[in-house]
Protein backbone atom coordinates (compact mmCIF):
# COMPACT_ATOMS: atom_id res chain seq x y z
CA UNK A 1 0.00 0.00 0.00
CA UNK A 2 1.21 3.45 -0.86
CA UNK A 3 -0.13 6.53 1.40
CA UNK A 4 -0.64 10.22 0.80
CA UNK A 5 -0.72 12.08 4.10
CA UNK A 6 -1.50 15.90 4.14
CA UNK A 7 -1.19 17.48 7.06
CA UNK A 8 -0.47 21.39 8.40
CA UNK A 9 -0.16 20.34 12.02
CA UNK A 10 3.00 18.84 13.36
CA UNK A 11 1.61 16.85 16.26
CA UNK A 12 -0.83 15.67 13.65
CA UNK A 13 1.83 14.50 11.25
CA UNK A 14 3.65 12.85 13.61
CA UNK A 15 0.92 10.57 15.24
CA UNK A 16 -0.30 9.92 11.70
CA UNK A 17 3.39 8.33 10.70
CA UNK A 18 3.49 6.91 14.05
CA UNK A 19 0.01 5.05 13.29
CA UNK A 20 0.93 4.08 9.76
CA UNK A 21 4.49 2.58 10.27
CA UNK A 22 4.51 -1.08 9.15
CA UNK A 23 1.21 -0.45 7.37
CA UNK A 24 2.45 0.54 3.66
CA UNK A 25 4.77 3.53 2.36
CA UNK A 26 4.07 6.68 3.26
CA UNK A 27 4.42 10.10 1.62
CA UNK A 28 3.83 13.39 3.91
CA UNK A 29 3.13 16.54 2.33
CA UNK A 30 3.06 19.36 5.09
CA UNK A 31 2.64 22.73 5.04
CA UNK A 32 5.48 22.96 8.01
CA UNK A 33 9.67 23.24 7.32
CA UNK A 34 10.62 21.06 10.33
CA UNK A 35 13.56 18.99 10.33
CA UNK A 36 11.76 16.39 12.99
CA UNK A 37 9.41 15.29 10.84
CA UNK A 38 11.95 13.69 8.36
CA UNK A 39 12.43 10.92 11.33
CA UNK A 40 9.34 9.11 11.42
CA UNK A 41 9.91 7.02 8.41
CA UNK A 42 8.53 8.58 5.80
CA UNK A 43 9.33 7.47 2.29
CA UNK A 44 9.45 11.25 1.49
CA UNK A 45 8.57 14.62 2.98
CA UNK A 46 7.57 16.96 0.23
CA UNK A 47 6.98 20.75 2.53
CA UNK A 48 4.43 22.63 0.51
CA UNK A 49 5.60 26.52 0.18
CA UNK A 50 3.73 29.17 -1.41
CA UNK A 51 0.10 29.52 -1.52
CA UNK A 52 -1.39 28.10 1.90
CA UNK A 53 -5.07 28.44 0.78
CA UNK A 54 -7.49 24.92 0.62
CA UNK A 55 -8.32 25.43 -2.99
CA UNK A 56 -4.64 25.63 -3.97
CA UNK A 57 -3.30 22.82 -1.82
CA UNK A 58 -5.72 20.54 -3.03
CA UNK A 59 -5.56 21.12 -6.46
CA UNK A 60 -1.71 20.66 -6.31
CA UNK A 61 -2.09 17.14 -4.47
CA UNK A 62 -4.78 16.13 -6.53
CA UNK A 63 -2.39 15.61 -9.06
CA UNK A 64 0.53 14.95 -7.09
CA UNK A 65 -2.14 11.78 -6.50
CA UNK A 66 -2.72 11.09 -10.13
CA UNK A 67 0.94 10.67 -10.83
CA UNK A 68 2.25 8.82 -8.21
CA UNK A 69 -0.44 6.36 -7.44
CA UNK A 70 -1.35 6.79 -4.11
CA UNK A 71 -3.59 4.39 -2.69
CA UNK A 72 -5.26 6.28 -0.17
CA UNK A 73 -5.04 9.72 1.64
CA UNK A 74 -4.38 10.53 5.18
CA UNK A 75 -5.67 13.89 6.17
CA UNK A 76 -4.89 15.85 9.55
CA UNK A 77 -8.24 17.22 10.59
CA UNK A 78 -7.46 21.02 11.33
CA UNK A 79 -9.72 23.51 9.32
CA UNK A 80 -7.43 23.73 6.44
CA UNK A 81 -7.18 19.53 6.32
CA UNK A 82 -11.06 19.52 6.04
CA UNK A 83 -11.30 21.94 3.36
CA UNK A 84 -8.83 20.34 1.67
CA UNK A 85 -10.51 16.86 1.85
CA UNK A 86 -13.74 18.21 0.43
CA UNK A 87 -11.81 18.85 -2.85
CA UNK A 88 -9.78 15.93 -3.12
CA UNK A 89 -13.23 14.49 -2.79
CA UNK A 90 -14.80 15.83 -5.11
CA UNK A 91 -11.84 16.60 -7.86
CA UNK A 92 -11.08 12.83 -6.98
CA UNK A 93 -14.49 11.53 -7.38
CA UNK A 94 -13.35 9.31 -4.36
CA UNK A 95 -15.29 8.40 -1.49
CA UNK A 96 -14.63 10.03 1.98
CA UNK A 97 -14.68 9.39 5.55
CA UNK A 98 -14.30 11.90 8.25
CA UNK A 99 -13.08 12.54 11.58
CA UNK A 100 -11.93 8.78 12.16
CA UNK A 101 -9.85 7.63 14.89
CA UNK A 102 -9.11 4.22 13.50
CA UNK A 103 -8.91 2.86 10.68
CA UNK A 104 -8.04 -0.78 9.30
CA UNK A 105 -7.54 -1.13 5.37
CA UNK A 106 -8.74 -4.91 3.66
CA UNK A 107 -7.69 -4.60 0.12
CA UNK A 108 -10.79 -2.17 -1.23
CA UNK A 109 -12.46 -2.64 2.03
CA UNK A 110 -12.15 0.04 5.11
CA UNK A 111 -13.35 -0.35 8.75
CA UNK A 112 -13.29 2.59 10.07
CA UNK A 113 -14.28 4.55 13.62
CA UNK A 114 -15.79 8.00 14.07
CA UNK A 115 -18.11 9.32 16.81
CA UNK A 116 -21.25 10.23 15.71
CA UNK A 117 -24.60 12.44 17.41
CA UNK A 118 -21.79 14.82 18.61
CA UNK A 119 -19.74 12.61 20.48
CA UNK A 120 -22.65 10.13 22.04
CA UNK A 121 -21.87 7.14 19.44
CA UNK A 122 -19.16 5.27 17.93
CA UNK A 123 -19.95 4.85 14.49
CA UNK A 124 -17.94 1.26 13.65
CA UNK A 125 -18.38 1.76 9.41
CA UNK A 126 -17.40 -0.13 6.41
CA UNK A 127 -16.83 1.25 2.90
CA UNK A 128 -14.26 1.67 -0.52
CA UNK A 129 -13.50 5.42 0.60
CA UNK A 130 -10.28 6.24 -0.17
CA UNK A 131 -9.89 9.79 1.40
CA UNK A 132 -10.09 10.16 5.80
CA UNK A 133 -9.51 13.14 8.10
CA UNK A 134 -7.85 11.42 11.37
CA UNK A 135 -8.62 13.55 14.64
CA UNK A 136 -5.90 14.62 17.26
CA UNK A 137 -5.14 11.61 19.43
CA UNK A 138 -4.97 8.01 16.88
CA UNK A 139 -1.84 7.52 18.08
CA UNK A 140 1.38 8.14 20.37
CA UNK A 141 4.06 9.88 18.47
CA UNK A 142 7.23 7.52 18.03
CA UNK A 143 9.94 8.45 15.97
CA UNK A 144 11.49 5.89 13.92
CA UNK A 145 15.23 8.02 13.55
CA UNK A 146 16.53 7.76 10.09
CA UNK A 147 16.22 10.65 7.69
CA UNK A 148 13.58 10.76 5.08
CA UNK A 149 14.62 12.51 1.98
CA UNK A 150 12.99 15.61 1.33
CA UNK A 151 11.80 18.34 -1.31
CA UNK A 152 9.59 21.51 -1.13
CA UNK A 153 6.87 22.89 -3.63
CA UNK A 154 6.02 26.18 -4.93
CA UNK A 155 2.16 26.37 -4.62
CA UNK A 156 0.25 28.61 -7.46
CA UNK A 157 -1.65 31.28 -6.15
CA UNK A 158 -5.69 30.23 -6.79
CA UNK A 159 -8.94 32.55 -6.38
CA UNK A 160 -8.03 33.50 -2.71
CA UNK A 161 -5.88 35.98 -1.26
CA UNK A 162 -4.15 35.75 1.95
CA UNK A 163 -3.51 39.01 3.12
CA UNK A 164 -1.85 38.51 6.48
CA UNK A 165 -0.64 36.06 8.78
CA UNK A 166 -0.58 36.65 12.22
CA UNK A 167 0.78 33.95 14.77
CA UNK A 168 -1.87 33.07 17.92
CA UNK A 169 -0.47 33.31 20.93
CA UNK A 170 2.22 29.82 21.24
CA UNK A 171 0.50 27.16 23.17
CA UNK A 172 0.80 27.42 26.93
CA UNK A 173 0.72 23.61 28.40
CA UNK A 174 0.60 20.23 26.66
CA UNK A 175 -2.47 18.84 28.40
CA UNK A 176 -2.05 15.76 26.58
CA UNK A 177 1.34 14.92 28.37
CA UNK A 178 -0.36 16.24 31.64
CA UNK A 179 -0.74 13.58 34.23
CA UNK A 180 -3.49 15.53 35.92
CA UNK A 181 -5.69 17.63 34.81
CA UNK A 182 -7.96 20.33 36.62
CA UNK A 183 -10.43 20.83 34.32
CA UNK A 184 -13.17 24.02 35.22
CA UNK A 185 -16.32 25.00 33.86
CA UNK A 186 -19.36 27.09 33.96
CA UNK A 187 -19.91 25.74 37.66
CA UNK A 188 -16.70 28.06 38.30
CA UNK A 189 -19.29 31.12 38.14
CA UNK A 190 -16.49 33.72 37.51
CA UNK A 191 -13.38 34.32 36.05
CA UNK A 192 -11.78 35.31 39.49
CA UNK A 193 -12.70 31.84 40.20
CA UNK A 194 -9.35 30.34 38.21
CA UNK A 195 -7.13 31.91 40.97
CA UNK A 196 -9.26 30.20 43.71
CA UNK A 197 -8.37 27.00 42.03
CA UNK A 198 -4.82 27.53 41.06
CA UNK A 199 -3.39 26.39 44.79
CA UNK A 200 -5.15 23.04 43.99
CA UNK A 201 -3.55 22.68 40.74
CA UNK A 202 -0.20 23.41 42.17
CA UNK A 203 -0.74 21.03 44.96
CA UNK A 204 -1.69 18.08 43.18
CA UNK A 205 1.25 18.90 40.32
CA UNK A 206 -1.53 19.39 37.55
CA UNK A 207 -2.21 20.82 34.70
CA UNK A 208 -5.26 23.45 34.34
CA UNK A 209 -7.83 22.96 31.18
CA UNK A 210 -11.12 24.12 30.63
CA UNK A 211 -14.75 23.16 29.05
CA UNK A 212 -15.51 24.94 25.64
CA UNK A 213 -17.82 27.83 27.43
CA UNK A 214 -14.91 28.83 29.75
CA UNK A 215 -12.62 28.93 27.40
CA UNK A 216 -14.37 29.93 24.05
CA UNK A 217 -17.64 32.01 25.33
CA UNK A 218 -16.05 33.68 28.84
CA UNK A 219 -12.40 33.33 27.91
CA UNK A 220 -11.45 33.00 31.21
CA UNK A 221 -9.43 30.33 29.85
CA UNK A 222 -7.15 30.57 26.63
CA UNK A 223 -8.56 28.60 23.57
CA UNK A 224 -5.39 25.74 24.40
CA UNK A 225 -6.78 24.48 27.42
CA UNK A 226 -9.88 23.76 25.92
CA UNK A 227 -10.52 20.51 26.52
CA UNK A 228 -13.78 19.20 24.45
CA UNK A 229 -14.22 17.64 21.53
CA UNK A 230 -13.77 19.65 19.45
CA UNK A 231 -10.41 21.20 21.36
CA UNK A 232 -7.78 19.41 22.49
CA UNK A 233 -8.37 15.45 23.67
CA UNK A 234 -6.65 14.09 26.69
CA UNK A 235 -5.84 11.04 28.62
CA UNK A 236 -4.65 12.07 32.22
CA UNK A 237 -3.92 9.49 35.13
CA UNK A 238 -6.27 11.65 36.58
CA UNK A 239 -9.04 14.22 35.48
CA UNK A 240 -10.79 16.14 37.76
CA UNK A 241 -13.84 18.34 36.73
CA UNK A 242 -15.13 20.88 38.72
CA UNK A 243 -18.52 22.33 37.94
CA UNK A 244 -18.76 20.58 34.65
CA UNK A 245 -22.28 19.63 33.94
CA UNK A 246 -20.19 16.86 30.95
CA UNK A 247 -21.90 17.76 27.85
CA UNK A 248 -21.17 15.02 25.00
CA UNK A 249 -19.02 17.99 23.26
CA UNK A 250 -16.62 17.78 26.48
CA UNK A 251 -16.95 13.98 27.49
CA UNK A 252 -15.16 13.24 24.08
CA UNK A 253 -12.53 14.62 25.13
CA UNK A 254 -11.37 13.39 28.31
CA UNK A 255 -13.37 9.88 27.87
CA UNK A 256 -9.86 8.31 27.78
CA UNK A 257 -9.27 9.25 31.09
CA UNK A 258 -7.60 6.96 33.46
CA UNK A 259 -9.41 8.07 36.78
CA UNK A 260 -12.22 10.71 36.36
CA UNK A 261 -13.38 12.62 39.31
CA UNK A 262 -16.16 14.81 39.58
CA UNK A 263 -17.62 17.90 41.53
CA UNK A 264 -20.88 19.29 40.81
CA UNK A 265 -23.61 21.43 42.76
CA UNK A 266 -26.61 19.33 40.80
CA UNK A 267 -26.85 15.73 41.69
CA UNK A 268 -28.37 14.89 38.10
CA UNK A 269 -25.31 16.23 35.89
CA UNK A 270 -24.17 13.55 33.29
CA UNK A 271 -20.46 14.26 34.46
CA UNK A 272 -21.36 11.58 37.43
CA UNK A 273 -22.00 8.86 34.65
CA UNK A 274 -18.78 9.76 33.18
CA UNK A 275 -16.68 9.74 36.56
CA UNK A 276 -15.22 7.30 38.94
CA UNK A 277 -15.35 9.15 42.00
CA UNK A 278 -17.89 12.14 42.14
CA UNK A 279 -18.61 14.86 45.11
CA UNK A 280 -21.97 16.73 45.11
CA UNK A 281 -21.19 19.94 46.19
CA UNK A 282 -20.19 23.53 45.89
CA UNK A 283 -16.51 23.45 44.19
CA UNK A 284 -15.64 26.46 46.35
CA UNK A 285 -16.14 24.56 49.67
CA UNK A 286 -15.56 21.02 48.06
CA UNK A 287 -12.13 22.05 46.79
CA UNK A 288 -10.42 23.48 50.04
CA UNK A 289 -11.90 20.00 51.46
CA UNK A 290 -10.14 17.63 49.56
CA UNK A 291 -6.75 20.41 49.66
CA UNK A 292 -7.25 19.39 53.78
CA UNK A 293 -6.86 15.99 52.69
CA UNK A 294 -3.78 15.96 51.18
CA UNK B 1 -24.25 47.86 -1.79
CA UNK B 2 -26.68 45.65 -1.25
CA UNK B 3 -26.06 42.35 -1.65
CA UNK B 4 -28.21 38.80 -2.12
CA UNK B 5 -26.99 36.38 0.78
CA UNK B 6 -27.77 32.62 0.98
CA UNK B 7 -27.68 31.30 4.15
CA UNK B 8 -27.00 27.20 4.26
CA UNK B 9 -28.56 26.07 7.90
CA UNK B 10 -29.31 22.55 9.38
CA UNK B 11 -31.90 21.15 11.99
CA UNK B 12 -30.03 18.51 14.38
CA UNK B 13 -31.75 16.14 16.74
CA UNK B 14 -31.32 17.81 20.25
CA UNK B 15 -28.49 15.75 21.37
CA UNK B 16 -28.25 16.47 25.38
CA UNK B 17 -31.85 14.73 24.99
CA UNK B 18 -30.96 11.72 23.29
CA UNK B 19 -30.96 8.92 25.57
CA UNK B 20 -29.20 5.32 25.34
CA UNK B 21 -30.49 2.28 25.20
CA UNK B 22 -28.94 0.57 28.61
CA UNK B 23 -29.21 -3.14 27.21
CA UNK B 24 -27.75 -2.25 23.65
CA UNK B 25 -26.01 0.50 23.79
CA UNK B 26 -27.78 1.93 21.23
CA UNK B 27 -28.91 5.94 21.15
CA UNK B 28 -33.10 5.85 21.47
CA UNK B 29 -34.05 8.54 18.64
CA UNK B 30 -37.78 8.70 18.79
CA UNK B 31 -39.58 11.21 19.79
CA UNK B 32 -36.34 13.22 20.65
CA UNK B 33 -36.97 17.23 18.94
CA UNK B 34 -35.35 18.62 16.71
CA UNK B 35 -33.45 22.42 16.50
CA UNK B 36 -31.83 24.49 14.65
CA UNK B 37 -28.06 23.37 14.48
CA UNK B 38 -25.54 26.22 16.13
CA UNK B 39 -23.10 27.23 14.05
CA UNK B 40 -26.23 27.12 11.35
CA UNK B 41 -27.13 30.47 13.64
CA UNK B 42 -23.95 32.13 13.29
CA UNK B 43 -24.30 31.90 9.58
CA UNK B 44 -27.80 33.33 9.77
CA UNK B 45 -26.63 36.09 12.59
CA UNK B 46 -23.51 36.77 10.16
CA UNK B 47 -25.72 37.49 6.91
CA UNK B 48 -27.96 39.16 9.13
CA UNK B 49 -25.61 41.84 10.16
CA UNK B 50 -24.68 41.97 6.55
CA UNK B 51 -28.10 43.11 5.17
CA UNK B 52 -28.80 45.38 8.38
CA UNK B 53 -25.51 47.74 7.37
CA UNK B 54 -26.06 46.63 3.46
CA UNK B 55 -29.44 45.89 2.73
CA UNK B 56 -30.09 42.68 0.46
CA UNK B 57 -32.34 39.90 0.70
CA UNK B 58 -31.48 36.69 2.67
CA UNK B 59 -32.74 32.97 1.14
CA UNK B 60 -31.79 30.22 3.65
CA UNK B 61 -31.83 26.72 2.32
CA UNK B 62 -32.26 23.66 4.49
CA UNK B 63 -32.37 20.15 3.04
CA UNK B 64 -34.02 17.67 5.49
CA UNK B 65 -37.66 16.93 5.97
CA UNK B 66 -40.90 18.49 6.50
CA UNK B 67 -40.30 18.68 10.77
CA UNK B 68 -38.28 21.50 9.50
CA UNK B 69 -40.33 24.06 9.51
CA UNK B 70 -40.00 25.43 12.88
CA UNK B 71 -36.29 25.68 11.88
CA UNK B 72 -37.20 28.06 9.02
CA UNK B 73 -39.60 29.81 11.19
CA UNK B 74 -36.94 30.64 13.90
CA UNK B 75 -34.74 31.42 10.78
CA UNK B 76 -37.38 33.91 9.25
CA UNK B 77 -37.69 35.40 12.73
CA UNK B 78 -33.94 36.52 13.03
CA UNK B 79 -33.96 37.99 9.92
CA UNK B 80 -34.24 35.44 6.64
CA UNK B 81 -36.51 36.68 3.90
CA UNK B 82 -36.66 33.44 1.98
CA UNK B 83 -37.18 30.13 2.87
CA UNK B 84 -36.52 26.51 1.02
CA UNK B 85 -37.14 23.25 2.77
CA UNK B 86 -35.72 20.41 0.60
CA UNK B 87 -37.10 17.35 1.63
CA UNK B 88 -35.85 14.10 0.99
CA UNK B 89 -32.70 13.89 3.93
CA UNK B 90 -31.92 10.36 4.38
CA UNK B 91 -29.05 10.61 6.79
CA UNK B 92 -25.84 12.30 7.16
CA UNK B 93 -23.82 12.12 3.29
CA UNK B 94 -22.12 15.22 2.96
CA UNK B 95 -21.60 14.23 -0.74
CA UNK B 96 -25.21 14.19 -1.31
CA UNK B 97 -25.96 16.96 1.24
CA UNK B 98 -23.46 18.93 -1.40
CA UNK B 99 -25.24 17.95 -4.10
CA UNK B 100 -29.09 18.85 -3.03
CA UNK B 101 -27.70 22.30 -1.95
CA UNK B 102 -25.89 23.26 -4.72
CA UNK B 103 -28.23 22.33 -7.27
CA UNK B 104 -30.82 24.71 -5.51
CA UNK B 105 -28.15 27.67 -5.02
CA UNK B 106 -27.20 27.25 -8.61
CA UNK B 107 -30.92 28.24 -9.41
CA UNK B 108 -31.02 31.37 -6.95
CA UNK B 109 -28.82 34.38 -7.70
CA UNK B 110 -26.53 35.51 -5.21
CA UNK B 111 -23.20 36.95 -4.04
CA UNK B 112 -22.20 35.22 -1.31
CA UNK B 113 -22.83 31.68 0.48
CA UNK B 114 -22.63 31.16 4.39
CA UNK B 115 -22.91 28.07 6.42
CA UNK B 116 -20.86 26.71 9.49
CA UNK B 117 -17.76 25.19 8.87
CA UNK B 118 -18.37 21.77 10.94
CA UNK B 119 -21.87 21.10 12.23
CA UNK B 120 -22.50 19.62 16.03
CA UNK B 121 -23.89 16.33 15.24
CA UNK B 122 -22.52 14.85 12.20
CA UNK B 123 -19.26 17.20 12.27
CA UNK B 124 -17.61 15.91 9.35
CA UNK B 125 -16.64 19.42 8.58
CA UNK B 126 -16.67 18.42 4.11
CA UNK B 127 -19.69 20.61 3.01
CA UNK B 128 -17.80 24.03 3.05
CA UNK B 129 -15.61 22.56 0.56
CA UNK B 130 -17.68 20.50 -1.23
CA UNK B 131 -20.46 23.22 -2.20
CA UNK B 132 -17.00 25.36 -3.09
CA UNK B 133 -16.12 22.73 -5.53
CA UNK B 134 -19.44 22.02 -7.23
CA UNK B 135 -20.63 26.01 -7.77
CA UNK B 136 -17.04 26.61 -8.30
CA UNK B 137 -17.04 29.71 -6.39
CA UNK B 138 -14.05 30.44 -3.89
CA UNK B 139 -14.25 29.62 -0.09
CA UNK B 140 -12.98 31.81 2.59
CA UNK B 141 -13.22 29.37 5.16
CA UNK B 142 -14.13 29.19 8.96
CA UNK B 143 -14.11 32.97 9.30
CA UNK B 144 -14.51 34.69 12.95
CA UNK B 145 -14.70 38.10 11.26
CA UNK B 146 -16.07 39.25 8.05
CA UNK B 147 -16.35 42.32 6.03
CA UNK B 148 -17.62 43.56 2.86
CA UNK B 149 -16.82 45.70 0.74
CA UNK B 150 -17.80 46.43 -3.49
CA UNK B 151 -18.00 43.25 -3.91
CA UNK B 152 -15.06 42.00 -2.16
CA UNK B 153 -15.18 39.45 1.42
CA UNK B 154 -12.58 39.80 3.61
CA UNK B 155 -12.08 37.65 6.45
CA UNK B 156 -10.30 36.62 8.96
CA UNK B 157 -9.51 32.68 9.53
CA UNK B 158 -9.05 31.10 12.63
CA UNK B 159 -6.52 27.89 12.07
CA UNK B 160 -5.15 26.05 14.62
CA UNK B 161 -1.94 28.00 14.91
CA UNK B 162 -2.27 31.43 13.32
CA UNK B 163 -5.05 33.44 11.88
CA UNK B 164 -5.12 34.24 8.41
CA UNK B 165 -6.85 37.57 6.81
CA UNK B 166 -8.01 36.75 3.71
CA UNK B 167 -10.09 38.34 0.40
CA UNK B 168 -11.69 36.61 -2.63
CA UNK B 169 -14.22 38.32 -5.48
CA UNK B 170 -18.03 37.95 -4.87
CA UNK B 171 -19.53 35.24 -5.71
CA UNK B 172 -17.91 33.74 -2.98
CA UNK B 173 -18.83 30.74 -0.23
CA UNK B 174 -17.64 31.57 3.23
CA UNK B 175 -17.59 29.08 6.22
CA UNK B 176 -17.92 30.85 9.82
CA UNK B 177 -16.59 29.50 12.84
CA UNK B 178 -18.51 30.11 16.29
CA UNK B 179 -16.36 32.79 17.48
CA UNK B 180 -17.71 34.97 14.69
CA UNK B 181 -20.73 36.67 16.48
CA UNK B 182 -23.38 35.62 19.06
CA UNK B 183 -26.16 35.10 17.86
CA UNK B 184 -29.34 37.45 18.66
CA UNK B 185 -32.77 36.17 20.33
CA UNK B 186 -35.92 37.71 17.92
CA UNK B 187 -37.99 39.52 19.74
CA UNK B 188 -41.72 37.99 20.42
CA UNK B 189 -43.45 40.21 17.60
CA UNK B 190 -41.09 38.76 14.95
CA UNK B 191 -41.33 35.36 16.24
CA UNK B 192 -45.42 35.61 15.47
CA UNK B 193 -44.61 36.84 12.41
CA UNK B 194 -42.52 34.84 10.87
CA UNK B 195 -44.56 31.83 12.20
CA UNK B 196 -47.86 33.88 9.28
CA UNK B 197 -44.59 33.87 6.17
CA UNK B 198 -44.41 31.47 3.37
CA UNK B 199 -42.29 28.84 3.12
CA UNK B 200 -41.22 27.05 -0.10
CA UNK B 201 -40.87 23.03 0.41
CA UNK B 202 -39.55 21.01 -2.55
CA UNK B 203 -38.29 17.64 -2.74
CA UNK B 204 -34.77 16.89 -3.39
CA UNK B 205 -34.40 15.28 -7.58
CA UNK B 206 -31.08 13.59 -6.20
CA UNK B 207 -31.21 10.28 -4.86
CA UNK B 208 -29.98 9.27 -1.39
CA UNK B 209 -27.06 6.67 -0.81
CA UNK B 210 -25.16 5.88 2.04
CA UNK B 211 -21.72 6.80 2.44
CA UNK B 212 -20.66 3.85 4.53
CA UNK B 213 -22.56 0.73 5.61
CA UNK B 214 -23.23 1.08 9.11
CA UNK B 215 -21.97 -1.66 11.09
CA UNK B 216 -22.47 -0.68 14.69
CA UNK B 217 -23.66 2.37 16.45
CA UNK B 218 -23.40 1.97 20.04
CA UNK B 219 -22.42 4.25 22.96
CA UNK B 220 -19.06 3.85 24.13
CA UNK B 221 -18.29 1.92 26.85
CA UNK B 222 -18.10 3.68 29.96
CA UNK B 223 -16.87 1.37 32.87
CA UNK B 224 -17.04 4.33 35.34
CA UNK B 225 -17.08 3.03 38.88
CA UNK B 226 -19.65 5.55 39.31
CA UNK B 227 -19.27 6.30 43.40
CA UNK B 228 -20.80 9.45 44.63
CA UNK B 229 -20.40 10.78 47.54
CA UNK B 230 -23.00 13.51 49.07
CA UNK B 231 -21.27 13.85 52.34
CA UNK B 232 -18.79 16.31 51.27
CA UNK B 233 -16.06 15.43 53.90
CA UNK B 234 -16.29 11.76 53.39
CA UNK B 235 -15.98 12.07 49.52
CA UNK B 236 -13.11 14.81 49.75
CA UNK B 237 -11.21 12.06 51.67
CA UNK B 238 -11.63 9.07 49.74
CA UNK B 239 -10.73 11.40 46.40
CA UNK B 240 -7.72 12.80 48.44
CA UNK B 241 -6.69 9.30 48.87
CA UNK B 242 -7.17 8.45 44.91
CA UNK B 243 -5.17 11.26 43.96
CA UNK B 244 -2.57 11.25 46.62
CA UNK B 245 -1.88 7.43 45.15
CA UNK B 246 -1.54 8.54 41.87
CA UNK B 247 0.84 11.65 42.38
CA UNK B 248 3.17 9.62 44.84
Amino acid sequence: MKFMIFSDASDLSKQIMTYLRGKGDFFLYTTEDRPELLSYGATKVTVLKGDQTPESLSSFLSSEFKSNGFDSIFIASSVIGRDVASYLAQSLGLKAVPEIYDVSINGSNVKTKRYGLGGKVVLEEESDAKIFTFIPGISDDNPSGGNSPSESKEIQKGRVTITAVKPKKGREVDLEKASIIVSVGRGLGKKEGIQQIEPFVKMVKGELAGSRPVCLDYKWLSEDRQVGYSGRKVKPKIYIALGISGQIQHIAGMRDSKIVIAVNKDKSAPIFQEADYGIVGDLYQVVPKIMSYL
Amino acid sequence: MPYNIIVLIKQIPDLELIKVNPSTGEPILDGVPYRFENLSKNAVETAVRIKEKNGGKITAILFGNDKATQVMKEAYAMGVDEGFIITGYQESNPIITARVLSEKIKQIPHDMVILGNQSADSMTGLLPGMVSSLINEPLLSSAVSLEVNNRTAKISSGTEREVLEMEAQMPVVISVAQEINEPRFPPVMQIIAAGRKKINIESSQIKSESMTKLVSRKAPKSDRKRIVFEDVDKGAQEVAKVIKEVAR
